[in-house]
């Protein structure tokens, strides 16, 4: 279909850029969902098919698996085929995923949950995190880092929606038939379809050439700057794919481990209620969601190395910093520290992107992109297995339960260390690993 | 015209993200009531 070709999206004269970004928010605040699926997991054991929760804890986990091994094997395909098709093809996954899903609940067989949210919608998600990168960046190259910013807080945005919304639509269509979990996903996918097809509508590549008035280029480079392009089979031979790799893994790990268990934490650390747990991490994923912006767009002045240096240097000063609110049982302190490292694991998500156009320049930057995000893969298993198996030790070895956190604070804040030296250790891109020149403009 | 199709497009991404931050913050609200539950056991049952 010519429609969803890349030529099909070519901008014309006089298009305004910054329609592009709520295409790409768009795609992001739907596949942004998959951090919300958890609201569905015990409704899902009341269906009357006797599923128990670590069954269903599955489909999140393929998904996410799905999402990372994806954005790997599809990334030059994203490529070659633009945003418009990609994000279609992302609509059909995620929507076509929650359909099959939705008609799994009604028979009651599990494994089409697996198939449909986990496998199908896994790869949805895998397409459209990437789809809208590549092309943010050809649109801002004076502002990479602001650009994927938006659109990777979009997807932080989807948690926040997705989550009430799913629990709004259960209490909806429940019924004394039904928990309503079918039901909600029709509708989500319904919902989602709309916008994220919207996206695809509006979304448009620059021409070739294509630069913002008044800006030029070399004026602009740094030295961790290239104008040169690596393609992606020989960008992850380099070494500087695979600092990068360090840096976003250590990055996540030490995020997503007390994002996982904030709620929780709170309440062992200092004694309230879960009430007061739950409104804990809520705040954080608004940090989460904020920090993406905020810190990727600092690093257009900062330039990318200095900016993930501060995330790793501050971030295992704060790690270390935890250990001690509690001691002081200080909560007004403990949260605010607590929300800096939300906001820059954030930062360290949305910065990435721009970090990989910086070092391989635009060519097949969603391509790189897609390889690198098997970090975040691996960084789910990590992060929250090692708070969680930490802190259950320390608590049946007879560590009181309000401290058993702090060692994991200074291993969460040695993984930063770690992150610090392979960023520290980035270079420019040898040139024997440039393939094409940089595009003339 | 311009203009326009640039407001709805951000209007429309504008509006759920909106409700989604609104609803955050309705569920950290809790946070600065302090609320505090009896004190958690020290140790776990066995």
């Amino acid at each position: 279909m010519h429609f969803l070709s890349r030529e099909a999206t070519i901008a014309r004269a006089g298009f305004n850029r910054w329609l592009v970004p709520p295409a790409a928010i768009a795609v992001h605040m739907c596949i942004g969902e998959v951090y919300g699926f958890s609201v569905f997991n015990v409704p899902l054991t009341q269906t009357g098919a006797g599923w128990t929760i670590p069954e269903v804890g599955w489909i999140y986990s393929i998904a996410l698996f799905m999402l990372g091994v994806s954005a790997a094997v599809f990334g030059k395909w994203v490529e070659r085929s633009g945003p418009r098709k990609t994000m279609a093809a992302s609509c059909a996954c995620f929507c076509g995923g929650l359909l099959i899903s939705a008609i799994g609940v009604k028979l009651q067989i599990l494994w089409l949950l697996y198939i449909g949210y986990g496998i199908v919608g896994g790869i949805g998600l895998g397409l459209g995190y990437i789809s809208p990168v590549s092309t943010l960046i050809k649109w801002f190259p004076d502002r990479p880092g602001m650009s994927t910013g938006m659109a990777i807080m979009g997807f932080g945005g989807g948690a926040l929606i997705g989550a009430p919304l799913g629990v709004k639509l259960m209490d909806h269509f429940k019924s004394a038939a039904s928990v309503g979990v079918a039901e909600a996903f029709v509708a989500m996918a319904c919902l989602y379809a709309v916008y994220m097809l919207f996206g695809a509508l509006i979304v448009r590549v620059p021409p070739e050439g294509w630069k913002p008035k008044g800006w030029e280029p070399d004026i602009h480079l740094t030295p961790m700057m290239t104008r040169a392009n690596v393609g992606v089979d020989r960008a992850w031979k380099t070494p500087q794919f695979w600092c990068l790799w360090v840096v976003l893994c250590m990055n996540v790990s030490a995020g997503i481990g007390i994002l996982g268990q904030a709620s929780k934490m709170c309440s062992d650390m200092f004694g309230v209620s879960a009430a007061v747990g739950g409104g804990f991490a809520g705040l954080l994923s608004l940090f989460n969601m904020g920090g993406r912006f905020v810190w990727s767009s600092v690093s257009d002045y900062t330039g990318r190395k200095t900016v993930y240096s501060m995330y790793f240097i501050l971030g295992a000063l704060l790690y270390c910093v935890v250990p001690w609110t509690q001691h002081i049982q200080n909560k007004a302190l403990f949260v605010a520290v607590t929300a800096i490292i939300i906001s820059m694991y954030g930062g360290g998500f949305a910065t990435i992107p721009a970090y990989l156009r910086d070092l391989f320049g635009t060519y097949q930057v969603g391509a790189i992109h897609g390889r690198l995000i098997t970090a975040w893969s691996v960084a789910a298993l990590i992060g929250p297995n090692l708070v969680n198996y930490i802190s259950t030790a320390k608590i049946e070895a007879g560590v009181p339960r309000a401290e058993a956190y702090n060692s994991t604070m200074f291993i969460m804040a040695g993984l930063l260390v770690i992150g610090l030296i392979a960023n520290l250790l980035v270079r420019p891109v040898d040139a024997k690993y440039h393939v094409i020149e940089a595009p003339k403009v | 015209m311009k203009i326009l199709a640039l407001a709805i497009a951000w209007m429309l991404i504008a509006v759920p993200l909106g409700w989604g931050v609104y609803q955050s913050v309705q569920k950290s609200m809790p946070l600065f009531h302090g609320q505090s539950a009896p004190a958690a056991p020290s140790t776990q049952t066995p």
